[in-house]
């Protein structure tokens, strides 16, 4: 899995423009409104600005968060949207024991709730820190940004990306990427000139392109290599050591047991030759 | 929008409160131009602006009179369109004066000015005498900017608060679209509207456009941010109280018949070359009575002009709610609107509720209004009002038009049917209207007014609505024979009206509303169309998607987008273009299809709907001066420092407000969120949006914060002369204090959408806000007040 | 008498600590259906920052590698051929086999839907370390418990079955070895996906590997300490000489562990080491841990004497217990972050341990775990399956001492 060459460049991307993003939320509840997940309870802003809710959750799978900050005598409020990233070679698929995540061929890495045995391991691997989990049910599921799948079926783009008025564009990966350079080259004062999402994880369904330094804005700093090839570098190795260990034990067992053998052998010679003696 | 080099954002947030609209203006960004946020606070759009000015609210006459000042000092006005465009070069009668903050002919005891001392200086012709070299003492020009050479930037920062440096980069950047090839748009909200001063804010800001030339050329314009979707709908049908459909003059009392009515209120002209548009006051008026009153309006009845309610007085919000207070209403109906909430004082509003015998309210949810009766704090036994409450239909469970910020009215289908009992509005005053008309068949006093309304929209359960429409864009009441120019029209009865210019004074045309002449011809349904093809200049005018008044003219004023000769000023972005050979314009519908000026037989002047047909640098029928000029709000932390007069002279101050700078050290503001709308009535039942924003709060500035001991989400109470309420505080650099000569002035910041209705409760913004108003038009000064805030609070 | 009756009266007679393990046992099962009603939201402390907890870090991630005496213990008396430690084979498989049974316990406890445990059985995911490891505690399970039946098949006097065992007896010696490296060193491979998570002290690419040889260490550490256990509470014989052995084998593993461990630390890792001091305190605990046992066992004295030799072996216990837990746990807490169990959690837990213990002496008790030695035992098949005298006496034997 960690070798993969596959060309994610036709399959589809968002890329998210947070120099456009007013933090106006409309994505949060779209998307909330599509796939009719609960409100949360709150009392207060919680973090930043007007930040809200406090984290993504099972009922939450998108979420702006505020900067509110001053940097140099400067006023920076500025808004950064949490949401699965739908890497092209998930973290998530590649631990779950039961294979309930897959990246599909239009872009979203789809979740099988039939196939989740709930050992929460994706959420342990994700280094986004993407899936959550129903610890309101009894029999709680993972819960995450579907993608809009079904939407991307029909041909539909995702809800957030329907409703953004100025900062989300929805289409294939390589030419989001040729957008998202052909801005920093127009405006390269405005913009921070790398895109996160390019190469994290080894590569995402999803483009940032920022003015502030990722750190600053909220982004969790991760490795570009794709994830599961830290995995698979050892899991690789499993058949091998198999054998090694098996085949070693035996080869030993046969040679520490041989002198034991020997003696046996031997004495049973003894025995047999000691016998006839006797009887004669 | 997407077409300016600068835009100017000042008394509004469009990032927040007008998101959609923000797309066209990163579209701007996007092509290099540049965002210019003023503001007291540093919001959502502030950050996404190149320049970011602080602003102390009610003190944007001298922010933007600093502006002008700038413009005609450093010499960056747009020059022939001043000269020919304006009325720069009128001269003024030698009587008129400006002396220590007043105008001439001022009545201390009335408080009224006598516009008359104000007037033009006429020659013998009739028409007024002009310098067109701009250099005459007396000219326009030369008064204007003797009035705002007082606007120098250190006056102006000291009284605004604005640092120098943040004020100089705005109006630098700004003042440059004054070059023929730049584009700069004023955008602006209740900011700058809700003051009492709010129509001279307005005033500055279309004074100093068309000293930049901005007006009627691609990505000008003084653009207002509608606050509702179908605000612009609301003021185009008339609902308000000083206005008829179309924006005709609601008679008054002493407009004893219909032709002193029209002799009043139909502006004159000598000047051949002004088009004078609203001398077709007689055709829109009639044609109105017509559509109101069919065929019992006849010639001989005056059209049933007797019908109408003659006004004696001020019928503003603020009035109504006045006189409710004093018990001197019976009934009120409310249709979508909740003045427990969404009115200042609401305190006083919540109290003179309980004055009526009967409220009806129709909304959507129960709202504040609906519930007065048993608001927090009172007994619903002491109080005799019998409240009904009529469930109303949302938006797309109905059929219509909203009208925009674009003057685009865009036709919706219905999208579900309502739930339960709702009803659409039309249904509702459908049923009014009938249930009225019967009532009346039986006597009454004065029951023609009601009786003889011609009220035609179908036969079925639910009004037609498409009926509506079409008497709105008006018919033929007979067969006619109309001639224009070189072509002879053949209309037959009931036939649509195809444009107002055949709208007719005899009673022979038929429209509910002039200006939507054109929406509903015989092709269809214009506003339905939706046809996303931009015009071959691509400008973003997209002429054939729905459809915009005045006959689908995205670009008002466009003429003033031209030179004399009728060629663009710039030709990479000509909204219209004189096509010599053609002999017409090409582009955009022309702001009248007359030739360029240049053509002394025929041109006309490019600003059609005043009578001087040039723009008003120097406007006559303001009730507070001519000029805009900076005055203090009512409750002000600050000496005026322009001149001897505090606040505006022409505004009546009641009782409850209070400069006691002791009491209520702090200015207070407020606005709204992208997350909750109006009265909240709407919102605040949502648990989407509910998450968030669930609680009422206040902003307030780190140095505040500190000085008072207040921690982001404390609780805490606001008061001010007029009442006093809880929120928790939200703490933030974006908020700071203001400079005001030399002392550090903090500032409260309140959203104003809770209530005790709905899902989410909270104390109301608008219990603190002022009942004082504009001069013109009453609109209250919710934006400018004085307050204080301490820690602490009990959750009532 | 009716069988209820004959397990009240055999409880009725068992030490008090004994019974106390049964009340322990009980509250567990007990706290384990309050988990099931409930849901894992309610009943534990885990939520969406710490989806992992005490269940996975103990349960699942400690108890694995401190059962890893079975596999240790057989690849070297039987491999290794160092017949001497013989006697400490069985009981390391008891300890092993319940170790085992009650990690899949703790599993299907943690799992938000244990109903569908069956799913990794069906649904292959070859690229998952948690596939790896779930297809692998199934099969040693398995193995173990065959393992674990001969002294069942004995006690029973089940022939057959016991010649089929000895015959495999081998082969799977070395099959529990083989699986045993794959998973002790998986359970080190599910964490190196966390890459930006585990803190540098310990995320390194040779926590497989370091896995491993600290099961091996704990594995050797808990036969010495349950075997000194058993002789002084159970009453069982003195292995003391074995232990001594045993314990040379000890400090070989541990320097290899403590050397690998240091180099991995210096070479392999990235980022700041230092900046947690919470995290540099809880590294120092588990390297002393370790360090100071390793020092004491190169003496001869420490080797020889039953307390200290003892002692380093629970301080080498204790060792890979920290570690186990600063790995899965508090290494993965993220700076201002903070989990600790709830009641229920906690409750299991003990009841968890409390079962092992308290099977292994029920085991120890019925079974012939400790009176094993293989040239007693006749492996012959009887004529007519009648049993022959010898057998007879053999039987004679292992009943009057049970």
């Amino acid at each position: 899995m960690s070798e993969m060459n596959n060309d994610f460049s036709k399959s589809k991307a968002f890329l998210i423009d947070m120099t456009k993003c007013t933090g106006c939320r409309g994505c949060q509840v779209a998307c909330k409104q599509w796939n009719q997940l609960d409100a949360e309870k709150t009392t207060f802003f919680t973090g930043e600005g007007y930040q809200n809710p406090p984290l993504m959750s099972e009922h939450t799978f998108t979420r702006i968060k505020f900067r509110d900050y001053q940097k140099n005598g400067q006023n920076e409020f500025a808004f950064y949207k949490e949401m699965c990233m739908h890497c092209n070679d998930p973290a998530c698929a590649s631990v779950c024991p039961v294979g309930a995540f897959v990246k599909t061929k239009e872009g979203p890495v789809t979740y099988d709730a039939e196939r989740c045995i709930g050992c929460r391991f994706c959420m342990v691997a994700c280094p986004f820190g993407v899936p959550k989990y129903e610890w309101s049910k009894a029999f709680p599921l993972v819960k995450k940004c579907t993608g809009c799948y079904s939407r991307i079926l029909d041909g539909k783009k995702p809800a957030c990306a329907t409703t953004c008025p100025s900062a989300i564009t929805y289409g294939e990966r390589g030419e989001m990427i040729k957008e998202a350079n052909r801005r920093i080259g127009a405006r390269p004062e405005k913009y921070l000139k790398k895109l996160y999402g390019e190469e994290e994880a080894g590569g995402t369904s999803v483009i940032y392109l920022t003015a502030l330094p990722f750190d600053e804005l909220g982004f969790k700093h991760v490795t570009k290599r794709p994830l599961p090839s830290y995995t698979w570098q050892a899991l690789r190795l499993v058949p091998g050591i198999f054998l090694t260990v098996g085949g070693s034990l035996s080869l030993l067992s046969w040679f520490t047991h041989r002198k034991e053998r020997l003696k046996k052998e031997a004495e049973q010679r003894e025995a047999s030759d000691n016998t006839p003696k006797e009887e004669s | 929008m997407k077409n300016s080099d600068a835009i100017l954002a000042i008394g509004c947030n469009p990032a927040e409160n007008h998101p959609i609209s923000f797309k066209w203006i990163e579209a701007a960004i996007d092509n290099g131009g540049k965002l210019l946020a003023v503001d007291p606070r540093f919001t959502r759009t502030a950050s996404k602006a190149d320049h970011y000015a602080q602003i102390r609210p009610g003190t944007d006459i001298a922010y933007l009179g600093g502006m002008i000042n700038y413009a005609l000092e450093h010499n960056m006005i747009h020059e022939e369109y001043v000269r020919e465009y304006t009325n720069a070069s009128f001269i003024v009668n030698e009587k008129f004066d400006f002396e220590e903050g007043l105008f001439c002919a001022f009545d201390d005891q009335e408080k009224t000015y006598d516009p008359k001392a104000w007037a033009y200086e006429v020659e013998g012709s009739g028409l007024p005498q002009r310098d067109k070299s701009l250099k005459d003492p007396r000219c326009v020009y030369q008064q204007m900017k003797k009035h705002f050479s007082r606007y120098t930037i250190d006056m102006v920062c000291s009284i605004t608060g604005t640092k120098k440096e943040d004020y100089l980069a705005v109006a630098k950047a700004f003042c440059a679209t004054g070059r023929p090839d730049k584009a700069g748009t004023v955008l602006y909200a209740m900011g700058i509207t809700q003051s009492t001063h709010g129509t001279q804010n307005v005033r500055a800001v279309a004074m100093l456009q068309m000293l930049l030339g901005n007006i009627g050329i691609a990505g000008g314009g003084v653009n207002a941010l509608r606050g509702e979707s179908n605000v612009q709908g609301s003021t185009d049908y008339g609902l308000l109280f000083h206005i008829l459909p179309g924006y005709l003059k609601s008679p008054e009392f002493d407009n004893v018949d219909l032709k002193s009515y029209l002799e009043k209120w139909t502006p004159k002209t000598k000047d051949p070359k002004s088009a004078n548009w609203w001398g077709n006051t007689p055709k829109y008026t009639v044609s109105l009575m017509k559509a109101w009153y069919g065929d019992n309006a006849t010639a001989e009845n005056d059209f049933c002009y007797d019908y109408l309610p003659k006004r004696s007085g001020n019928y503003s919000f603020m009035k109504l709610m006045e006189k409710m207070g004093k018990g001197e209403l019976e009934g009120l109906v409310c249709m979508g609107q909740n003045p427990a909430v969404g009115g200042p004082d609401s305190l006083k509003t919540r109290e003179a509720l309980g004055k009526l015998d009967w409220l009806v309210t129709v909304d959507l949810w129960e709202t504040e209004t609906s519930i007065f009766w048993k608001r927090p704090g009172v007994n619903p036994k002491d109080i005799q009002t019998e409240v009904f409450m009529l469930p109303a239909a949302s938006s797309v469970e109905k059929e219509g038009s909203i009208s925009n910020s674009g003057r685009w009215a865009q036709w919706r289908y219905k999208a579900v049917e309502p739930l339960g009992e709702a009803k659409s509005d039309l249904w509702i005053i459908d049923k009014f209207a009938k249930s009225l008309k019967k009532a009346y068949q039986k006597g009454g006093v004065f029951p023609e007014p009601i009786t003889k309304l011609a009220w035609n929209y179908g036969n079925h359960e639910e009004p037609d609505v498409h009926l509506v429409a079409k008497e709105i864009n008006g018919y033929f009441t007979r067969d006619m024979t109309i001639v224009d120019k070189d072509k002879t029209l053949e209309f037959k009865k009931g036939d649509q009206v195809p444009m107002f210019k055949y709208l007719q004074d005899d009673g022979s045309t038929v429209s509910g509303c002039w200006i939507y002449c054109g929406s509903y011809t015989k092709e269809g349904n214009q506003m339905a169309r939706r046809d996303a093809t931009d015009s071959p200049n691509n400008l973003g005018m997209f002429p054939k998607w729905s459809w915009c008044w005045p006959v689908n003219r995205r670009i008002i004023y466009n003429r003033a987008s031209v030179d004399l000769d009728g060629n663009p000023f710039n030709p990479k972005r000509a909204v219209i273009a004189w096509d010599a050979l053609e002999k017409k314009w090409k582009g955009d519908v022309p702001d009248g299809p007359w030739p360029p000026m240049r053509n002394d037989k025929e041109g006309k002047y490019p600003f059609i709907m005043v009578p001087e047909g040039l723009g008003r640098l120097y406007a006559l029928d303001l009730k507070d001066g001519p000029f805009p000029e900076h005055y203090e709000p009512i409750e002000s932390p600050a000496k005026n420092l322009l001149s001897r007069v505090q606040s505006s002279p022409a505004v009546k101050v009641p009782a409850n407000m209070s400069s006691d700078t002791t009491k209520y050290p702090y200015v207070g503001t407020t606005y709204r969120m992208t997350e909750h709308w109006q009265a909240g009535a709407m919102t605040r039942s949502i648990p989407w949006l509910v998450e968030l924003v669930p609680t009422m709060f206040v902003e307030i500035s780190e140095t505040l914060g500190r000085a008072k001991g207040i921690n982001n989400g404390d609780q805490v109470r606001i008061t001010t002369e007029r009442g006093s309420i809880q929120a928790q505080a939200l703490v933030t650099s974006r908020l700071k204090p203001f400079d005001v000569q030399g002392k550090m002035v903090e500032q409260v910041g309140l959203p104003w959408h809770f209530g005790y209705a709905g899902l989410a409760t909270g104390d109301s913004g608008n219990v603190l806000t002022p009942s004082v108003g504009c001069a013109n038009t009453s609109i209250p000064e919710f934006k400018a007040f004085l307050c204080n805030i301490e820690k602490g609070g009990k959750r009532a | 008498m009716t069988a209820a009756r004959i397990i009240i009266k055999e409880i009725k007679g068992y030490h008090n600590f004994v019974k106390f393990l049964i009340v322990l046992v009980a509250l567990g099962a007990l706290a384990s259906m309050v988990r099931f009603v409930f849901g894992l939201g309610v009943t534990t402390n885990l939520n969406d920052t710490f989806p992992w907890g005490l269940w996975i870090s103990f349960d699942v991630v400690t108890a694995v590698p401190l059962a890893a005496g079975a596999f240790t213990l057989g690849a070297i008396v039987h491999c290794f051929h160092i017949k001497k430690l013989e006697p400490l084979v069985r009981p390391a498989i008891v300890t092993g086999f319940l170790g085992y049974s009650l990690v899949c316990v703790g599993l299907l406890l943690d799992l938000g839907q244990p109903q569908r445990g069956w799913h990794t059985m069906v649904y292959w995911n070859p690229h998952s370390p948690m596939f790896e490891v779930s297809m692998c505690i199934m099969a040693y399970t398995t193995v173990l418990f065959l393992e674990f039946l001969s002294p069942v098949c004995e006690k029973f006097g089940y022939h057959v079955p016991l010649r089929l065992l000895r015959t495999i007896e081998m082969p799977l010696v070395i099959a529990a070895a083989a699986i045993s490296t794959l998973h002790q060193s998986s359970l080190g491979t599910f964490f190196l996906i966390a890459v930006d998570k585990l803190h540098p002290l310990w995320y390194n690419p040779l926590l497989p590997l370091l896995f491993w040889v600290s099961a091996m260490c704990a594995g050797i550490s808990i036969i010495t300490v349950e075997a000194t256990m058993s002789h002084k509470w159970m009453g069982q014989p003195d292995e003391s000489e074995l232990l001594e052995t045993l314990a040379k084998i000890l400090p070989w593993v541990l320097m290899v562990y403590l050397t690998i461990r240091i180099f991995s630390l210096m070479a392999l890792t990235q980022g700041l080491l230092w900046d947690r001091p919470g995290l540099t305190a809880l590294f120092a605990l588990e390297m002393v841990a370790l360090i100071v046992p390793l020092v004491m066992l190169t003496s001869s004295k420490v080797r020889d004497h039953n307390k200290l030799r003892s002692t380093a072996a629970w301080l080498v216990i204790f060792g890979v217990i920290v570690n186990r837990f600063n790995v899965s746990m508090f290494g993965m807490m993220e700076k201002g972050t903070m989990y600790y169990p709830s009641f229920i959690e906690s409750v299991v837990t003990i009841g968890v341990i409390a079962a092992h213990i308290l099977f292994f002496v029920l085991i120890a008790k019925y079974f012939p775990i400790f009176e094993h030695h293989p040239e007693t035992v006749d492996y012959t098949l009887p004529d007519n399956f009648k049993k022959t005298g010898k057998a007879h006496a053999v039987e004679a034997k292992l009943a009057s001492e049970a």
